[in-house]
């Protein structure tokens, strides 16, 4: 008996150690509950990313974060890519100076993100009054922007805006009903206006297109020499496409898709479309290397750039917004050229376009 | 070889630098990583050196914070009015403040505590649902403790009081409990009534030991707080250490964690003096 344990173990050990010799580079994709980045866990399910990885001769590894730890470990290079907001790819790594590059253009926020209020408070009626939202996040951009859009920029001194934890926000604005204002996210936002006398006063529709969801990589892992990093990157990007192409289909096949991708997330199929009313999703790769090499993109991130720099997001030393740059696909740059820690590529997207993945 | 005797007696050399060793050790560790990612990328955030700490530090002492409005030129006020409008001391003073407040809350829990033990009408009345009370997770139930007491300084103490009084009064109804019966009845056959046995036999007995059992207290008391502060807050130390985690301060929040721990050491060095002036015949730790 124990003659047959070792033998089985030394054949574990021989099998193991040959294997070893071809062990495909293995690289980890971090990405957090949220409607447009819930596929990146059915794609593991589904076998998707498993056949392009094959195809490509690389191992994926998806882990799921909470989504600010999910930061953390991108920063850290914990994991190699990460689901983000365009401004959270700005102010977080690229500002701690970590080079990272946005591969996939993901989806825009068209509604998802609002400002709630109680008893039909207008917008100009907001100043003096406290505002409940996790502050320097897109909630904040967005109420400023919201501000700014109606002329009352002059009047955001007076607004307190107050810390709350995006975990305890429902919760807190919905039982104390003392609080008059919140700026949230989905699916809080429908957990919120399901309160009695909340209204929606303002939402990301009303700025398409200024608050995107990417998928970033970090560009010293593209930039490996082996052209790991870069089949890495062209494995992860065929099978979204290929999964949004599953998940854009009309009629019961779409419909099983959608339903297997919000069960990841412990959601409902009735839910998850809800959310994906308020989301313009880029299902092709056309129309999404058309947003990224879109003038649009540039205004965008001028908007955000100069946001975060203003609040102290790019950190207290950063003496000029143009110390963080940001480089586009026509390689244009926005600040200075030699300091280009944010660049997004639209060549994968534009390969999986091209049919040439 | 000595090292492992009972008896052994260090020498002062020894006994400094044995006491150190480890401090040594951290420190050094963390600033030799912190170099080492320097090199690798200058702008890393994740370990600031010492000199971006000490910065972050002047910064944090004597900048306005964000929100603070209606301060002047900077450059023409005194260091002393430029640090009081810091966000440093604005967030101390507001954590003071819930803290002191608290404590000052937590103390009718002693007397909660000894009441119980000493008479039998109000032992049954509190110890079943303070037993059952000191059970509950009370950052779990924050939904109803907002619906409650709102989210703002009253939930805050609120919620540091529902998670150490429990423990507080429980500690000193068992410490009261301990005083030996026979104290209790030489008291009345020397003609004290059922009060003065309370508050000038047993009370004054368990006091050093009640106030003990709050500065084992301390830490649950900050970790509340914190928790606190990080769900909804304008202002306060672990409210600055959540915004800064937004965008990794860690220059700043390094000080400000160290900070904190020395507050707290002060704190308890302050009620252990204290406990040693009021009770100089009390010679436990």
């Amino acid at each position: 008996m124990r003659k047959l344990l070792l033998l089985t173990f030394s054949a574990i050990m021989f099998g193991s150690s040959l294997f070893g010799a071809g062990t495909p580079p293995s690289f980890t994709v971090g990405w957090s509950v949220y409607v447009g980045w819930d596929p990146y866990q059915y794609m593991v399910r589904s076998g998707i990313l498993q056949k392009w990885a094959d195809k490509y001769s690389v191992a994926i590894k998806v882990q799921r974060f909470d989504y600010a730890p999910s930061l953390d470990a991108f920063v850290a290079k914990n994991i190699d890519a990460c689901t983000m907001t365009n401004m959270e790819a700005l102010d977080m790594p690229a500002a701690a100076g970590v080079d990272t590059t946005a591969v996939i253009v993901g989806d825009y926020s068209n509604g998802n993100d609002a400002v709630l209020v109680r008893h039909n408070r207008p917008l100009n009626q907001v100043p003096g009054q406290r505002v409940l939202l996790v502050e320097k996040t897109v909630s904040q951009y967005l109420f400023e922007r919201a501000m700014t859009l109606n002329n009352l920029a002059a009047e955001l001194k007076r607004v307190k805006y107050v810390n709350t934890s995006d975990s305890d926000i429902a919760g807190a604005f919905l039982g104390d009903t003392s609080q008059e204002v919140v700026v949230t996210w989905k699916p809080l936002v429908s957990q919120i206006l399901k309160g009695k006398g909340i209204t929606s006063i303002f939402d990301s529709s009303k700025i398409p297109g200024e608050i995107l969801d990417l998928l970033v990589v970090r560009t010293e892992v593209l930039n490996r020499p082996d052209g790991s990093g870069q089949r890495f990157a062209k494995a992860v990007v065929g099978a979204w496409y290929e999964l949004l192409a599953q998940m854009s289909k009309a009629g019961p096949d779409g419909d099983k898709v959608l339903s297997a991708v919000a069960a990841v997330s412990e959601d409902t199929l009735a839910s998850y479309r809800e959310q994906l009313s308020t989301t313009h999703m880029f299902y092709t790769p056309q129309s999404a290397v058309e947003m990224a090499s879109s003038q649009q993109l540039k205004t965008t991130m001028e908007l955000v750039r100069q946001f975060c720099f203003s609040h102290g997001l790019l950190g207290e030393k950063t003496s000029s917004a143009d110390d963080v740059a940001i480089r586009f696909p026509d390689g244009s740059i926005q600040g200075k050229k030699e300091r280009v820690r944010l660049r997004f590529d639209s060549s994968y997207m534009q390969m999986a376009a091209g049919g040439k993945l | 070889m000595s090292v492992l005797q009972i008896h052994a007696q260090p020498g002062k050399t020894t006994v400094w630098t044995l006491s150190w060793f480890l401090f040594a050790v951290g420190i050094t560790a963390y600033f030799w990583v912190s170099s080492q990612r320097h090199i690798e990328n200058p702008d890393d955030r994740v370990m600031p050196t010492l000199r971006q700490m000490g910065q972050g530090v002047v910064d944090a002492a004597l900048k306005p914070a964000e929100e603070d409005q209606g301060v002047g030129d900077a450059d023409q006020q005194s260091i002393l009015t430029r640090f009081r409008h810091g966000m440093l001391w604005k967030d101390t003073e507001a954590t003071g403040r819930r803290f002191f407040i608290s404590m000052a809350v937590l103390f009718p829990a002693v007397l909660i505590g000894l009441h119980m033990g000493m008479f039998p009408y109000v032992g049954t009345f509190f110890l079943r649902f303070v037993l059952f009370f000191d059970k509950i997770v009370a950052l779990s139930l924050l939904p109803i403790l907002f619906i409650a007491f709102g989210i703002d300084e009253l939930a805050k103490v609120m919620l540091i009081v529902i998670g150490v009084a429990p423990t507080i009064i429980l500690d000193a109804f068992n410490l009261t409990r301990s005083v030996p019966r026979e104290q209790i009845v030489k008291g009345f056959t020397l003609g004290a009534s059922d009060f003065s046995v309370t508050y000038r036999i047993v009370f004054k007995q368990i006091l050093p030991r009640v106030l003990n059992s709050i500065r084992l207290n301390l830490k649950a008391v900050m970790l509340f707080l914190f928790a606190g502060e990080m769900i909804a807050s304008t202002d306060g130390l672990a409210y600055r250490i959540a915004l800064l985690r937004r965008h990794m301060g860690m220059d700043t929040i390094i000080p400000y964690v160290l900070w904190v721990a020395l507050l707290l050491f002060l704190v308890d060095l302050g009620m252990r003096l204290l406990n040693r002036q009021l009770h100089p015949w009390f010679r436990e730790a």
